[in-house]
């Protein structure tokens, strides 16, 4: 009886405190994913490492406007979005105290404006993606004349990128000769 | 006389009235929950999950987390609870059973949709036999998200349930400010050798505590100190004691010299 007892004072409480005190987390928990909306370039990158399809964008041309937005609900706290993020705009917490009564409350929104084509003036990417991808430009081009090059190429869109190299290719001249039949 | 009872043998007669309307309910649910005045008894429906969930629910009620301090009970059925919690992402085989026991319980209940699945399908949300999540078959009170929660938040979920804790979760919209604007990280480092760093770092330490490692030594790399790089290394807070780490550090400063061989021949 005694030796139990001795025992039980020994092993101490084994219980948590946790809802009266806050809960040792270790450094690493895969928590909360936080994300800093001012350091988001909405490249999207991390909406395709979704496994869940939690984190999604959707393009609105006609505000010109794209929304990121993040479910908690449907995480699966992989924290392959923080992976892939080029910026470390997103990062996982230690937070785990995600409980709501409203399932519009685990949803988190983020609202870029989008760039306009230099060539056809539509809209096509997220404004701070393309200056963000000008300033890489501007450090590791090889010369200006490259740099500028390759400044109004990230400012076109697809389309007009297109147009404009088959306009290139044409101005080329090539003098393409046709194969001799046999 | 048919020996059958008909439907009219057990209408009520007059003076007894209805309680069963959803504006009953919710004044039972609050009453339920404004002097509940002994256990909380839950029943586990399991609506098509990996087990995941009912394996963190199982931790919950181990003497470390004790959700039974708080008379959080798990009940064998559904006609004892007065909580339902329903795991998983409700498949089309476990969705007959699952109204099943939403019926069974007595009102008021309280309903919990328990992990990603239960929230909103989570990574099943899609799939052609799933209905994804709980709130499509039984209206949810309370949504605990996570793959599966940890006993912690479970805890939390119940106190949210039980209306011991508020919610902290908001909803939020940010709207890109005029001149929101994102600097290319560590200027001084050039671009091509820090994708080289980090993808060592990563190499190393895989992408969290590699990209950590890159990040500290690109910090001490670009910022001017007193001493070598290795002694800035060796001296800085934390690092004393971490072997491990500082040969992370010392494989990335080869990478720098290497880099710098190669651009100087």
């Amino acid at each position: 009886m005694f030796k139990l007892l001795k025992e039980i004072f020994r092993t101490g409480e084994a219980t948590v405190k946790y809802p009266f005190a806050p809960l040792h987390v270790e450094k690493d928990f895969r928590g909360k994913p936080e994300h800093d909306p001012e350091q988001c370039i909405a490249c999207a990158a991390c909406t395709v490492a979704c496994p869940p399809n939690a984190i999604a964008m959707a393009t609105d041309t006609d505000a010109g406007t794209r929304t990121w937005s993040i479910d908690y609900g449907r995480c699966i706290f992989c924290a392959r979005c923080e992976e892939v993020c080029p910026t470390d705009a997103i990062r996982l917490s230690t937070d785990f105290e995600l409980a709501v009564t409203t399932k519009a409350d685990l949803t988190r929104q983020a609202v870029f404006r989008l760039a306009r084509c230099e060539a056809c003036d539509e809209p096509f990417a997220a404004a701070k993606e393309v200056a963000y991808v000008q300033d890489l430009i501007d450090k590791t081009a090889p010369s200006a004349n490259e740099a500028a090059r390759r400044r109004r190429s990230v400012a076109t869109c697809p389309a007009c990128k297109r147009a404009r190299d088959v306009a290139t290719v044409a101005a080329l001249r090539f003098d393409r000769q046709p194969e001799e039949t046999r | 006389m048919s020996r059958t009872p008909t439907t009219d043998a057990f209408r009520p007669t007059s003076g007894i009235t209805r309680i069963d309307t959803p504006a009953d309910i919710a004044s039972m649910k609050g009453a339920l929950l404004k002097d509940i005045q002994r256990s909380a008894y839950v029943y586990r429906v399991d609506c098509g999950g990996c087990n995941g969930c009912e394996i963190e629910i199982f931790a919950a009620i181990t003497p470390i987390f004790d959700a039974e301090r708080f008379g959080i009970k798990v009940v064998a059925s559904p006609r004892h609870a007065d909580i339902l919690l329903f795991t998983g992402a409700v498949t089309r085989a476990m969705r007959m059973p699952a109204v099943r026991a939403y019926e069974a319980a007595p009102d008021p209940k309280i309903v919990v949709s328990y992990g990603a699945c239960g929230c909103s399908g989570g990574i099943f949300h899609d799939l052609y036999c799933v209905w994804g999540g709980t709130d499509k078959i039984v209206p949810v009170d309370v949504y605990i998200p996570g793959c599966p929660p940890t006993p912690a938040a479970t805890i939390y979920g119940f106190a949210v349930a039980l209306g011991l804790l508020g919610q902290k979760l908001k909803a939020e919209t940010h709207v890109e400010g005029a001149d929101e604007r994102v600097a290319i990280a560590h200027p001084n480092v050039p671009y091509n050798l820090r994708v080289l760093i980090e993808r060592e770092a990563r190499r190393m330490a895989g992408y969290r505590q590699g990209g950590d490692i890159a990040e500290l030594f690109l910090t001490l790399l670009g910022t001017a100190g007193t001493g070598t790089l290795s002694e800035r290394m060796a001296r800085h807070a934390g690092l004393e004691n971490d072997p491990r780490t500082l040969e992370i550090l010392e494989r990335l400063k080869g990478v720098v010299t290497a880099a710098m061989a190669g651009a100087a021949s």
